[in-house]
C-alpha cells in the first residue's frame, strides 16, 4: 500500500490554503484510488462510493482553510472519510445492495490467489463471484465500526497506530476490534467450509 | 483464535483490493468533482456567495486582526458621545421639578376639552385647599375683568399669558 508522503502533501495543502486549485486537485488524483478502497469496502457499492467520495473531497476542500497541521493530511482526510462513511452507514441502516462485479482481472495473476485457490481453503470450491460474494457478506455481517478497522488494517495496510489517529481511539481498542472482527469472520467462514454453496 | 486462522482471514481480505472500479473512473474522477463543484455553485443563493466571498477576503487578509484596535477605539468613541449625548440633552425641567415638588392639581381644562397652552401655565399650584366652583368663580371671574392670577406662597408662578403669538 502507498505510504503517506507528508511533505508533498503540505507542500499542496499550503497552495491549497494561498488560493490554488490546482494544488488540492494533485491531492484529490492522489487520495482518490486510497480513498476508494476504503470507503468501498465499507459500504460495498460502487455507486453510493462515488457520492461519498465526491462529498468528502468537497468538503475536504471547504475546510481546508482551518487545517493547521496538527496531524499529516493522509490521517486528516482518512478521518473525514471514515467519519462521513459511518455516518452515511448509520442513515443508510441494513439497507444496501452489493455491487461487486468490478474485479480487477489481475486477481487471476496475484500470488495470493492463486495460492489460496490452490490450498484446502473455502475459497478452492468457489469461484471468483462466488469467493467476492461471500468475503462481502462476511464484512457487512460486521458492525460499522469493526468493519472500518477491518477494512484499514487487512484491506489498506494502515498500522493500528495510524487507524487509532484516524478514529481517535486507543490502539488497544483498535487491536480489540480487530481481534473481534477476525473471531466474528472466522465463525462466518467455518459455515462456508461445512456448506460451501449455501 | 490461532494465527494461521488469522492469516488465512488476512489473505482473504487482502485480495478485496482487487475490487475496483469501473475502468476509466479514476481518470473521470477529478472532472466530475469541478461539475459538481460548479453546479453546487450555482444552486447556492447569491447572499451565501457573497457571504463565503467575504469570509475568504476576511480570511485571506487577515482583516479581523488589522480592525481590532480601530474598531475598539471606536466602539468607545461611539459610547463616548452617545452618554454624554445623553447628559447634554437632560430636561432641565427636571431639575425643576426636584427643587420645588410641587403638589398638581387637576389642570385647567380639566374636563377633557384641547387647549393650545403650555403644559407649564395650564397647571395650577395647589397650596391651598381647593374651594368650590361656585366660590371661586364669586371671588375672581365676576367681579374683575383682569386675568386670572395664580399665587404660590405669594410668589406668582407665572404672568404670562396661555397663548401668545
Amino acid at each position: 500500500m502507498d505510504q503517506p508522503r507528508t511533505d508533498e502533501d503540505q507542500a499542496l495543502v499550503n497552495r491549497t490554503q494561498s488560493g490554488d486549485a490546482s494544488a488540492f486537485d494533485q491531492l484529490v488524483v492522489r487520495y482518490t484510488p486510497r480513498l476508494y478502497g476504503l470507503v468501498y469496502n465499507m459500504t460495498s457499492n460502487h455507486e453510493d462510493t462515488n457520492d461519498l467520495l465526491q462529498d468528502i473531497f468537497s468538503k475536504a476542500y471547504k475546510a481546508i482553510r482551518g487545517f493547521r497541521g496538527k496531524s499529516s493530511f493522509y490521517t486528516w482526510i482518512h478521518s473525514i472519510a471514515v467519519n462521513m462513511t459511518l455516518n452515511f452507514l448509520k442513515k443508510r441502516g441494513r439497507r444496501f445492495q452489493l455491487s461487486l462485479d468490478d474485479v480487477d482481472a489481475s486477481i487471476q495473476n496475484d500470488k495470493e490467489f492463486l495460492e489460496l485457490t490452490a490450498t484446502s481453503s473455502p475459497v478452492r470450491e468457489a469461484d471468483l463471484s462466488e469467493l467476492q460474494r461471500r468475503l462481502n457478506e462476511a464484512m457487512m455481517k460486521l458492525s460499522d465500526e469493526h468493519r472500518a478497522v477491518v477494512t484499514m488494517f487487512h484491506i489498506q495496510g494502515m498500522p493500528h497506530a495510524e487507524i487509532s489517529k484516524i478514529l481517535r481511539v486507543s490502539e488497544g481498542t483498535v487491536r480489540s476490534r480487530l481481534f473481534y472482527a477476525n473471531r466474528q469472520l472466522q465463525n462466518y467462514l467455518d459455515e462456508f467450509r461445512k456448506n460451501p454453496v449455501s | 483464535m490461532d494465527e494461521s486462522n488469522d492469516s488465512e482471514i488476512a489473505r482473504l481480505l487482502r485480495l478485496k483490493r482487487y475490487e475496483q472500479p469501473p475502468p476509466g473512473y479514476f481518470e473521470n474522477f477529478l472532472h466530475e468533482f469541478h461539475r459538481r463543484q460548479r453546479d453546487e455553485l450555482l444552486r447556492q443563493p447569491l447572499w451565501r456567495i457573497c457571504m463565503e466571498r467575504t469570509h475568504e477576503w476576511v480570511f485571506q487578509f487577515n482583516v479581523r486582526s488589522l480592525l481590532s484596535y480601530p474598531a475598539a477605539i471606536a466602539a468607545v468613541l461611539v459610547c463616548a458621545a452617545v452618554v454624554s449625548l445623553k447628559i447634554y440633552q437632560e430636561p432641565e425641567t427636571a431639575k425643576v421639578a426636584l427643587q420645588n415638588p410641587p403638589t398638581l392639581s387637576a389642570p385647567a381644562n380639566a374636563e377633557g376639552g384641547w387647549t393650545l397652552a403650555s403644559p407649564v401655565a395650564t397647571r395650577i399650584f395647589r397650596t391651598q385647599p381647593l374651594r368650590s366652583f361656585d366660590e371661586s368663580s364669586q371671588t375672581h371671574f365676576l367681579n374683575s375683568g383682569t386675568p386670572t392670577r395664580y399665587v404660590l406662597d405669594s410668589v406668582p408662578v407665572s404672568y404670562e399669558p396661555t397663548f401668545t403669538f
